[in-house]
């Protein structure tokens, strides 16, 4: 445990995300830097185009048609099995790797895992569960997932393309672990006859049967209903202690990431503005726009009764316009005339483990 | 009581639709497809048509398709279970033939000799032939007994100028017909799904180069295409050959439509989430293009290509009855249409148009099976 606790397995840096549409040039990143460290979660929250979604996929080198990875790196600390014995440690760009070729499809699944805000579309309708979780497993020819001990089965199958059978074993023991009852019967299932929740555990099933050392999830509840978001969260902590696997959590749900997260970076409009423990940043958030979204979750059992919520005054930017100096200051409570909107803030350190991108912490 | 009895019928059809979850595509597919009689009714007549025709000519047939007989442009010989002394006979017969030649016009007719009568045999000895190219048979299906008489002879449908048995020659000629439907399709659909698959999932210039190309080979007059195409298969090429070689011409005329439905529903589908999820799960271009999507254009081909089928055919027999296509010795509806394509043909052998009864009902099984197939493909869909 000690030995994982700051072990970064991705960084990136200084990454910018343009998107070059005929209005002008969209940066949808800008000069973001986080780290995720190997085994822990990463809360990732932000409005909605703030530019989490286009992280993830940096991350995957899969960003779409028209945008282009402009600036930055994204480096990858790859820690490839030999045999279950050695390990040997490769740092990889992810940027620099040909987006269709061989190396970066490694990565994708079978060490990045991904998932998607929309179970409902997100598997292939005329597959069943088992032959989605059987394709995730036979294009990274990986060996079913073993319980701690069972050396020799593992040594032996190291270098084995798995057989069918086996393949569906391999299925029938994801869709246990994911909790989905009669893992026998519903691995012949189609999409179409399982409700939103169990696909989403399907699609978990899925990026988890590789054993990734990255789970990217892409607000992996906003569509499932509170109960069932609740028992995927669950399912999720669970799996990721027993495959000691990072997590990318993306999401603009302040309760779902204050359960999950050890670290959460806020985001505002392409740039982190502020990161902190889970703890710290609920209980002392520094930027205004974080404390102003905070401010905005409805709490039951407030004394005053029949008050409005609180809302972060004005409109998101205009992307092809943004604002000068720093970009929050138009709506900011805060705004200090003269400074905010000329002079970029950088990061600054305002407690052990805690950042914060604002001019009020910064002596200028 | 009443609430109760009313509550009832409604309650009562519930374990069938539960049943219907648990099923898959496909069986959903067919119970759909089932209920649809007409369209059932044009898969019964395909599949026999095509068992008959492609498969068992030489058995149904009662000669082979090149024996020629003395009866030249002789009718169709009737069928009789009654004989001159009116003793009903549960075995069909025929009467022998008498060519008789009116020395004004020069015209032949042929007169029923009521002094011979030939029963019809079933499974009866006739002309040797090899089933499916290597089993040695001489069984056919029905005719009558030509060792011992060998002027007896069964014209259903009549014959043509050589004496050969319009019925065989229809059944022969149904073979390549419905095959060359059938093959070309296959090559139609085989090059415009992965051609449209592609362009639809590229996009830009890949796009543009494959849409272009669909666009310049559709600008062509079909006819005059096909003639020039055609008249380039070299004449000294074996009809099987040239006849091959047609098919492709069919087909590679005809892949542009198709490939174009598909890249237009490959355009939407490349956008879903399970593209996505598809590729962050490493999956290469091609695994994502012909096993995610693929799959999800396949019900709208496969009722276009049933529905084109047809199509197929015909352009066939139109070629043939050009004279470009399908050459004897080599039989083909289109071959046998060319010879009933005269005035004097009309007049003369009448029964030579036996042939275009056939064609339609091809034709429209294959048009009631295609509809079919489209409502039933869609399960999930209204109706």
């Amino acid at each position: 445990m000690s030995e994982s606790l700051s072990e970064p397995l991705i960084e990136v840096k200084d990454l910018r995300v343009e998107f070059d549409v005929r209005a002008g040039i969209v940066k949808a990143v800008d000069g973001l830097t986080l780290t995720i460290q190997r085994g822990k979660t990463l809360g990732v929250i932000g409005e909605s185009g703030c530019g989490k979604s286009m992280t993830a996929r940096a991350i995957l080198n899969m960003i779409p048609k028209p945008g282009k990875i402009t600036q930055g790196k994204i480096v990858y600390h790859r820690r490839l099995q030999n045999n279950g014995q050695s390990q040997l440690d490769d740092i990889v760009e992810l940027t620099e790797l040909d987006p269709d070729g061989k190396v970066i499809r490694e990565i994708r699944g079978g060490e990045i895992g991904m998932i998607f805000q929309e179970p409902m579309s997100s598997l292939t309708p005329v597959y069943t569960v088992g032959s989605h979780i059987n394709e995730a497993v036979a294009l990274h020819h990986l060996t079913p997932v073993r319980k701690v001990g069972d050396q020799l089965a593992e040594q032996v199958m190291a270098h084995r393309q798995v057989t069918k059978e086996e393949s569906r074993e391999i299925a029938i023991k994801m869709l246990q672990r994911v909790g989905i009852p009669k893992p026998t019967e519903r691995v012949d299932s189609y999409p179409h006859q399982l409700s939103g929740g169990q696909r989403q555990r399907v699609m978990i099933a899925i990026a988890l049967s590789c054993e990734p050392a990255l789970l990217i999830a892409d607000e992996p509840t906003t569509a499932l209903d509170v109960s069932i978001e609740a028992q995927i969260l669950d399912i999720m902590r669970e799996l990721q202690e027993s495959v000691n696997m990072a997590i990318m959590f993306i999401t603009h749900n302040l309760g779902v990431i204050a359960s999950m997260a050890d670290e959460i970076v806020v985001m505002y409009m392409g740039k982190a503005v502020e990161r902190a423990k889970v703890v710290d940043l609920f209980k002392n958030a520094k930027h205004p726009y974080t404390q102003a979204l905070l401010k905005s979750i409805p709490h039951l059992g407030k004394k005053k009764v029949g008050g409005r919520l609180a809302s972060i005054s004005g409109m998101v930017p205009d992307p092809f316009n943004l604002p000068t100096g720093c970009v929050f200051h138009p709506r900011c409570p805060m705004f200090m005339p003269g400074k905010c909107d000329q002079i970029a803030p950088s990061w600054t350190k305002v407690d052990e483990e805690h950042w914060v991108s604002c001019l009020l912490y910064e002596e200028v | 009581m009443a609430v109760l009895e009313q509550s009832q019928p409604m309650t009562a059809p519930a374990p069938a639709k539960q049943k219907k979850v648990g099923q898959s595509y496909a069986s959903l597919v067919w119970w759909k497809f089932k209920r649809n009689r007409v369209a059932v009714v044009g898969g019964v007549i395909l599949i026999t048509f095509y068992l008959s025709f492609v498969f068992l000519p030489e058995i149904i047939s009662p000669y082979d398709v090149q024996h020629s007989s003395d009866f030249a442009e002789a009718g169709p010989t009737p069928l009789h279970f009654v004989d001159q002394a009116g003793k009903f006979h549960l075995q069909p017969f025929v009467y022998g033939m008498e060519q008789k030649l009116d020395f004004k016009t020069r015209a032949r007719t042929y007169v029923e000799d009521t002094t011979r009568i030939y029963p019809i045999h079933f499974f009866v000895h006739g002309d040797p032939y090899k089933l499916f190219g290597f089993i040695p048979l001489d069984i056919h299906l029905y005719g009558v007994d030509q060792k011992s008489d060998p002027q007896a002879i069964v014209l259903l449908l009549g014959a043509d100028a050589l004496g050969r048995d319009w019925f065989t020659r229809i059944m022969y000629g149904g073979r390549l017909s419905l095959l060359i439907g059938l093959i070309g399709q296959f090559l139609t659909l085989f090059f415009g799904t992965a051609l449209g698959v592609v362009s639809g999932f590229y996009g830009g210039a890949v796009d543009q180069l494959i849409q272009r190309t669909t666009e310049f080979l559709s600008t062509f007059p079909e006819i005059p295409l096909f003639m020039a195409l055609a008249a380039a298969i070299p004449p000294y090429w074996s009809p099987l050959a040239a006849y091959f070689v047609l098919t492709l011409i069919l087909s590679f005329v005809r892949w542009g439509g198709l490939a174009r439905q598909v890249r237009g529903l490959i355009l939407s589908l490349r956008e879903r989430e399970y593209a996505l999820a598809a590729k962050s799960a490493g999956a290469s271009d091609a695994r994502i293009m012909f096993r995610h999507l693929m799959p999800g254009t396949m019900s709208h081909v496969v009722v276009i290509a049933t529905l084109a089928i047809p199509s197929m055919i015909l352009a066939e027999t139109a070629l043939s009855w050009l004279g470009l296509g399908i050459r004897p010795p080599l039989t083909s509806w289109g071959v046998l249409l060319q010879d009933a394509a005269s005035v004097r043909a009309i007049h003369n052998t009448p029964w030579e148009l036996w042939t275009v009864p056939f064609i339609l009902v091809t034709i429209l099984a294959y048009n009631m099976l295609g509809d079919g197939l489209r409502d039933a493909l869609d399960p999930y869909g209204a109706r």
